[in-house]
């Protein structure tokens, strides 16, 4: 038999009970519009829930702190810190050439912060900072990109995070006067003073001159409200504030940064370090925390709309069973006109799958079109609380639906029409003809 | 005549019902030559159909052989099976078994499908053999806009389509009035003149005026035809009583 007669064979016959074969199919299209739904639901608070964690989608970076003994790790302290002195594990330069070594990384950037008290002024304007040292010459390497200026790093330069100029107060400002409007910093220059005491309390002050030679685009995280100088600079800074050089194979830094090769391999990097005696964070391991997370969602979700679908299965096995019993007599016909068990077991899973078809499809477009509704709904009503609060927020429910989605979905109807015509097929095709001819 | 075109050897068929068996066909051994126009004489329940359909390959025996134009029916498998009643078969059946949804047209192509014709040949090869069995005005009927006797000329045309050298006609007469049903005895003689091996069950005596060959069937046993007539009167003579 030809594949198109077979095809066109199958339409015919569908056709002939069309009232019956939709009212199947409604049963896989409510089943298949569940789980193209659900799914989208499900796939679009997944993208909403990693959205909301935009500051950190740099994902091939590590972050990685010396591990202070009992300190840091909270542990109750018996008989003194010696035992704790010795599990200190020290971002010391021979610790950090340890790392550079390991497979999978890329480079090590250092991050030193500012450790000595800090004014920092704009005219009249005072402010408070989180200043860092890098030993990059660009922060384009730290994936941090400029909204103005530059991100190259030098002697006497400062480039600020987003949020920086939200930082900055007038002090003589009254406290019925309200906030002032954040400054504009680009190009602007800075009065960083640094201050220290001596033991009996004097002070002792420095002010640099900075220039702001560029401001950050936003990146949601803590780069928004940070100052980036060199390394250098900060070392010199923080050594004058102490009064004596600071000796890193004693001291180590506060933090790296280990940028490994791809993001595929960060986690085995990161359990390397951790291998160090190091602490290690990846953004992927929340990443990943979220998206197992999202996944059993969706796998949930899938399952409910795949219980519907099990109903249909049902209905599509009994209407096929009821067909193939009524044309018991026109099996046996094709029989005798020559019809293999073959030819007849393709008709028949042909109908049923064409049944799973249908419903797929239909289903299909259903979901597509509930998710697009879900999107309308959630979008005025963001809008109405939006108005309502006077911000715009910025994360959205949306349901996304991924293009494979509709496409898996009809495949798997039509494959859930298959097997539930199998059993019912395998009877027709099975028949002795001359039984089935005398069928009344 | 060439002999030995249809041969049974021993032929068995019994049925198990519950505790008792039926025994539809007991040790029947004939030989029918190719070009014969057979017919099947037997009462109700004597075993005509049951021959017939094995001699389709539409059930198997339960011991015995059948051969036919030098295969061996009852040593096929299913598939085997099925090219043998594509090629070499074609069936009438009293009740026309006709597919009510199809047209005379789609009805009489219908076999050609499974013989993996495409849609164009079928539609013409379907058009010349209504026009042989004189339904050239009927092609595009639903068989419920048919009579009996029209009816069952599609499904004479149907069985011809393949072009079979053996035609098996069970009681192709019994649902047709005295003139469509000797109308339809006249066009299975034209087959058989035309070279084809006719087997026919029936009662109706009508038939034997065409027939080339008879067997005589009674309780699945072939018996002469002085043991069938006598048989028959005897039950009739009771059957009155
Ligand atoms: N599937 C079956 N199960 C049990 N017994 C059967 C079956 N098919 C036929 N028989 C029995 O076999 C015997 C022969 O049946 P068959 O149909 O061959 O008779 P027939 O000569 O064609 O009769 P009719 O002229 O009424 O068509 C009958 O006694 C019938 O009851
Ligand atoms: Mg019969």
């Amino acid at each position: 038999m030809r594949f198109s007669d077979l095809i066109s064979l199958i339409v015919a016959n569908l056709s002939r009970r069309k009232g019956r074969v939709l009212l199947t199919a409604i049963g896989v299209m409510i089943g298949t519009a569940a789980v193209v739904t659900l799914v989208s639901l499900g796939a679009g608070l997944q993208k909403a829930a990693t959205e909301s964690l935009w500051g950190i989608s740099d994902l091939s970076s590590i972050m990685v702190y010396p591990t202070y003994g009992g300190e840091m790790g909270g542990m109750v302290m018996i008989g003194g810190s010696q035992q704790e002195q010795q599990d200190a594990v020290l971002l010391t330069p021979s610790k950090i050439s340890e790392i550079e070594a390991l497979p999978g990384v890329e480079r090590v950037i250092i991050q030193d912060y500012l450790s000595v008290g800090t004014e920092i002024k704009l005219d009249k304007l005072s402010s408070w900072g989180n200043i860092q040292g890098v030993s990059v010459s660009d922060l384009k390497e730290m994936n941090l990109a400029a909204s103005q200026g530059t991100t190259e790093l030098g002697m006497g330069k400062i480039i600020v995070g987003a949020y920086v100029n939200r930082n900055f107060y007038d002090p003589n400002q009254r406290y019925d006067e309200g906030p002032i409007d954040p400054p504009d910093l680009m190009g602007k220059i800075l009065n960083v003073t640094l201050i220290k005491w001596n033991e009996e309390g004097g002070e002792t002050r420095r002010t640099y001159r900075m220039e702001v030679a560029g401001v950050l685009q936003e990146t949601r995280g803590e780069a928004d409200y940070s100052m980036y100088m060199t390394l250098d600079e900060i070392t010199r800074w923080n050594e004058w504030g102490r009064g004596q050089r600071i000796n890193r194979e004693k001291e180590g830094y506060n933090q790296v940064i280990v940028k490994a090769e791809s993001p595929q391999i960060v986690l085995d990097v990161a359990d390397q370090i951790t291998g160090l005696g190091l602490q290690a964070y990846t953004p992927q391991s929340m990443v990943q925390g979220i998206n197992s997370f999202f996944t059993t969602m969706q796998v949930i979700f899938g399952g409910i709309g795949a219980i519907s679908l099990l109903v249909a299965a049902i209905g599509i096995a009994n209407t096929m069973t009821m067909s193939i019993l009524e044309r018991t007599r026109e099996i046996g016909i094709m029989k005798a006109i020559g019809a293999t068990n073959n030819n007849i077991l393709a008709i028949f899973l042909g109908e049923a799958s064409g049944i799973g078809f249908v419903g797929g499809v239909g289903g299909s477009i259903l979901g597509w079109g509930a998710s697009k509704l879900i999107n309308i709904f959630s979008a005025s009503y963001l809008a109405s609380q939006a108005s309502a609060q006077g911000y715009m927020g910025n994360t959205m429910l949306a349901t996304v639906t991924p293009f494979w989605l509709p496409i898996f979905a009809i495949v798997f109807a039509t494959i859930v029409g298959l097997i539930s015509g199998l059993y019912p097929s395998l009877n027709a095709a099975t028949l002795v003809p001359v039984s089935a001819l005398k069928y009344e | 005549m060439e002999n030995g075109f249809i041969q049974t050897d021993d032929l068995k068929k019994y049925y198990r019902m519950n505790t008792v068996g039926v025994k539809a066909l007991d040790g029947i051994t004939i030989d029918i030559p190719r070009g014969a126009f057979a017919v099947i004489m037997g009462p109700s329940g004597s075993g005509k159909s049951t021959l017939l359909n094995l001699i389709g390959g539409l059930d198997w025996p339960t011991s015995g052989s059948i051969f036919v134009d030098g295969e061996e029916i009852e040593a096929l498998d299913e598939t085997e099976l099925a090219a043998y009643r594509r090629n070499k078969v074609g069936f009438v059946f009293q009740s026309f078994n006709l597919i009510s949804s199809m047209s005379a047209e789609e009805n009489v192509g219908f076999p050609l499908r499974f013989a993996g014709v495409q849609a164009a040949q079928r539609k013409q090869r379907a058009r010349e053999k209504l026009e042989e069995v004189g339904l050239a005005d009927r092609m595009t009927h639903k068989p419920t806009e048919l009579s009996g006797g029209e009816q069952q000329r599609v499904a004479i045309a149907r069985a011809l389509i393949n072009n079979p050298v053996l035609i098996l006609a069970d009681e192709p007469t019994g649902n047709l009035d005295t003139t469509s049903g000797l109308s339809v005895m006249h066009t299975l003689a034209d087959l058989q003149k035309s070279g084809k091996t006719i087997v026919v069950a029936t009662h109706d005596p009508r038939m034997l005026s065409f027939a080339t060959q008879t067997i005589y069937l009674l309780d699945g046993k072939q018996v002469s035809e002085e043991t069938y007539h006598q048989t028959i009167e005897q039950l009739s003579w009771e059957g009155t009583n």
